[in-house]
């Protein structure tokens, strides 16, 4: 498996499970937390089905900027989007760590997320997420929370706003 | 109140709703038939049994009347005539938009009308010939002591009918029917105290006093007894009574008491129930026999397995097992092939295993569709009623036959046919048949015909609508598209008389000189056409004036499985439903036109239009020689254009999937499907296509 630079040190020195705060016992967010553009961004597990590699996305002309296509997850055709057009970040190809992350927006929506890699699934713990203050009006439509936690900061994604 | 039961009630009452639609229209036609009338009397008494289980009073009191109603018409007092149909069919409306109510979540419902009300109480007191029912139910109610109408003990007012019976309040009913019986010649009947729980246990006293108004009462067998509970004519006064007759009597107080679950009516609250007229014959289960004849088993076994509920489909478990079994067998077939997999044995044994396979996922399909069929039958139930209520309205005689109801077709087609088909059937109905004088003027029967059809040709399903009427003039649709400015003179009279006929499928074309609030407003028939496009079925006209008209819907059979055409740009395959295919041919740029802007080809003496989708479906495509392209003739709507694609890449049965969550605005796309290599195909839709290019 090839790696990019950036990528590997993403995993390499940025995550390392740390210990320090696993006395906290109040109530957590389990999150699955994936990486874009060198930020870690989660999603509460509960909304997520499933984690895929990245199979063949068959486009779909016409359709939305930030929709890459659909894929055929056991027989359900899937809208899979592009989270870094979400974001407003520069699209990239896919590599061997992109991952499409099935999110249940609820029973009726259900979208493929394709994002850079996806590392781990944590329990942040609730007294650590706090809103986001921004002065920037439009950009935090799909940023739920963001949380400080074992020296990193993690953006929770909104993704009942970002599919409605 | 119970959402469970509630949801029971309303699956079995929808079901009760539909049938008693039909039936009583059928009853109209034979007004005597003995079954029909049990059967209608059977539903509404099944439907009150219901909503009295879950306390809707409104719709109790309906059903209650309408039951009594049917009691009296089944035994001959009362005629279902054309007025008590009219009368009968209001309540049903009622009825039928109470459960609708229940259905969608409403849970409060105001009181009935009281004249409806008093309608059907007048019929069942044989006083309504008035032909102005509002004046008939203030006659009912200011005599009800007359000579002809039986006594009823009543209740004074100011009681609380659910409260307890006080001694006080007993004993004046009691003292009510002694001297309701010692002098008159009238008949009257046991009765119980209204305030009397249904479900509950007889108390002694209710029973005692039954038994005292039944030895009282026998000592006139043979006195007429329209009203009031009662025994058996035969019945031994001194005996004691049999298990029959106490149940008959248990059944009357139950049915008694739903009787004055209204509150406002006159002085004639707590209406008695007529459980038999005089009656000579001496059988002492008889009066017992007709109320205990409905219970809700007998009921629901005679429904036919279709449900109501839009999400639910009733299933006969011969086809679950059937699916059972197959699955079964997938399971045989599926171990086989890992064991297979194993110990790599030779070719043969696995090309068997793989043949098994197919033969059984084709069969597991083809029954898992059958559990989604339904009857047509549930669509044409409705017309009966339809042709009936608007045939009454117009003053035209018709008769509406239905032909083919067992037909089975996908329960989605069923549901998005039930529009358009109404919709063809008052045109019939109002456009096509005359009045009977003209009819019978031009030499035909004075009753019109109209037929509504349903057969299964190959996979497709064949829908007609014929009648016997005026028929159509292919001149005046001319003159008509002319006058609209839809053609100029030449061209309107270039048009065959079938293209005439399909003129009154273009958006804005109607013929009708006076609009009727029925039909003709010109909105009509091209909506059913986009309709019937839809389902990818296509609608075909033919008129002879003076004879009559058919109008021809072709639908197939299911809309989970479509036949379809495979093209393809580049790697990217689309697929073309196969009905709207009319031609394919090579593309051939020296038979082309651009004729305003537009390219368009040439086809035996016509100019098609021609989308070149690639510059949709592939706009980054650097191809550009059109070598190799091929035109694809689709008809979408009532004009023809051709799709250039690629390639084509042969025929394909696809199972239509939606596209995914956010791409169903996309305009153009009917779905996705898996192809035969597991890649995905999109799904075109022409009318959607046709739009993109225009």
């Amino acid at each position: 498996m090839e790696l990019t630079d950036q990528q590997a040190d993403v995993l390499n020195t940025d995550f390392i499970i740390q210990e320090e705060d696993s006395k906290y016992a109040g109530p957590s967010a389990r999150c699955v937390l994936f990486n874009l553009e060198n930020e870690i961004y989660g999603i509460q597990v509960k909304k997520i089905r499933e984690v895929l590699r990245v199979s063949n996305i068959r486009n779909v002309p016409g359709a939305a900027y930030n929709v890459l296509g659909v894929i055929n997850v056991r027989g359900v055709i899937v809208t899979v989007v592009d989270t870094r057009v979400m974001f407003n970040m520069p699209q990239q190809d896919v590599t061997d760590l992109s991952r499409i992350i099935i999110i249940e927006v609820d029973e009726e929506k259900t979208v493929g997320m394709l994002v850079d890699c996806v590392m781990e699934v944590k329990d942040v713990p609730e007294n650590k997420i706090e809103p986001l203050s921004t002065t920037k009006e439009n950009a935090s439509r799909n940023i739920q929370a963001i949380a400080h936690y074992e020296d990193n900061v993690i953006i929770l994604v909104d993704v009942d706003n970002m599919f409605s | 109140m119970d959402e469970e039961i509630l949801q029971d009630f309303l699956v079995e009452a929808s079901e009760l709703v539909d049938q008693l639609d039909e039936q009583l229209v059928d009853l109209e036609h034979s007004p005597t038939d003995g079954d029909l009338l049990n059967a209608v009397f059977r539903g509404f008494h099944t439907i009150k049994g219901g909503a009295g289980f879950l306390g809707v009073t409104p719709l109790i009191e309906v059903c209650h009347r309408a039951e009594n109603v049917f009691d009296k018409i089944r035994n001959g007092d009362v005629e279902y005539d054309a007025q008590v149909a009219d009368v009968i069919l209001r309540a049903f409306d009622v009825i039928s938009d109470l459960i609708e109510q229940l259905n969608d979540g409403e849970r409060e419902f105001p009181e009935n009308d009281p004249a409806l009300l008093n309608e059907l109480d007048a019929i069942f007191k044989g006083t309504a010939v008035a032909p102005e029912p509002e004046t008939a139910p203030v006659e009912a109610a200011s005599e009800p002591q007359s000579e002809n109408v039986s006594e009823q003990l009543h209740l004074a007012d100011g009681v609380d009918p659910d409260g307890d019976m006080t001694d006080d309040e007993f004993e004046a009913l009691l003292n009510q029917r002694d001297g309701v019986q010692d002098p008159s010649s009238s008949p009257k009947g046991l009765q119980l105290d209204p305030g009397a729980d249904p479900d509950g246990d007889m108390t002694d006293d209710e029973f005692e006093a039954l038994l005292d108004q039944r030895d009282s009462l026998g000592d006139q067998p043979a006195a007429s007894n329209p009203n009031g509970l009662s025994l058996a004519p035969g019945a031994d006064p001194d005996g004691d009574m049999t298990d029959d007759e106490f149940d008959a009597l248990l059944d009357q107080r139950d049915l008694t008491q739903l009787a004055e679950a209204q509150e406002d009516t006159p002085p004639t609250i707590p209406e008695p129930i007529v459980v038999e007229k005089a009656a000579p014959e001496p059988a002492p289960q008889q009066p017992a026999a007709k109320p205990k004849a409905q219970p809700k088993s007998t009921a629901a076994k005679k429904a036919p397995a279709k449900a109501n509920a839009e999400s639910t489909v009733r299933v006969d478990t011969k086809r679950l097992d059937d699916i059972m079994n197959l699955v079964g067998e997938l399971v045989l077939v599926r171990n086989r092939l890992l064991t297979l997999r194993g110990n790599s044995s030779d070719i043969e044994d696995i090309s068997n295993a793989v043949g098994n396979l197919d033969h059984v996922t084709t069969d597991l399909q083809a029954s898992v569709m059958k559990t989604r069929m339904q009857p047509v039958k549930k669509v044409f139930g409705r017309f009966p009623r339809v042709v009936r209520d608007l045939a009454r309205k117009l003053g035209k005689d018709i008769e509406l036959e239905l032909l083919g109801e067992e037909t089975d077709l996908d329960k989605n087609l069923v549901e998005a046919l039930a529009d358009p088909l109404v919709h063809l059937v008052r045109n019939s109905v109002d456009h096509g048949v005359e009045m009977p004088d003209e009819r019978e003027a031009n030499g035909k029967p004075r009753k019109g015909t109209v037929i509504l059809g349903a057969e299964q040709e190959g996979d497709h399903i064949l829908l007609s609508i014929t009648d016997d009427g005026k028929g159509m003039d292919p001149d005046v649709l001319r003159r008509k598209a002319v006058e609209k400015g839809m053609m100029d003179e030449v061209a309107a009279n270039q048009l065959d008389d079938k293209s005439a006929f399909e003129l009154i499928m273009s958006a804005g074309f109607s013929t009708a000189d006076q609009i009727s609030d029925i039909s003709g407003r010109g909105v009509g028939m091209d909506v059913v056409k986009n309709m019937i496009t839809k389902l990818n079925g296509s609608i075909d006209i033919n008129s002879v004036l003076g004879e009559g008209t058919r109008i021809s819907i072709k639908v197939p059979l299911t809309l989970a499985i479509l036949p379809t055409l495979m093209v393809a740009f580049e790697k990217d395959s689309y697929a073309i439903p196969l009905t709207s295919v009319q031609e394919i041919f090579d593309f051939d740029i020296n038979n082309t036109n651009k004729i305003d802007g537009m390219m368009m080809v040439r086809l035996r003496e016509r100019s098609i239009p021609l989308y070149f989708l690639s510059e949709w479906l592939n706009p980054q495509s650097d191809k550009t020689d059109s070598k190799g392209d091929k035109v694809v003739i689709v008809s979408v709507g009532n004009q023809r254009v051709g799709l250039v694609v690629d390639q084509v890449n042969g025929q394909e049965e696809v199972v239509i999937k939606p596209l995914g969550t956010g791409l169903k605005d996309v305009g153009g796309y009917a779905g996705a499907t898996i192809t035969g290599n597991g890649n995905i195909a999109l799904i075109l839709d022409l009318p959607g296509v046709v739009d993109r290019f225009q």
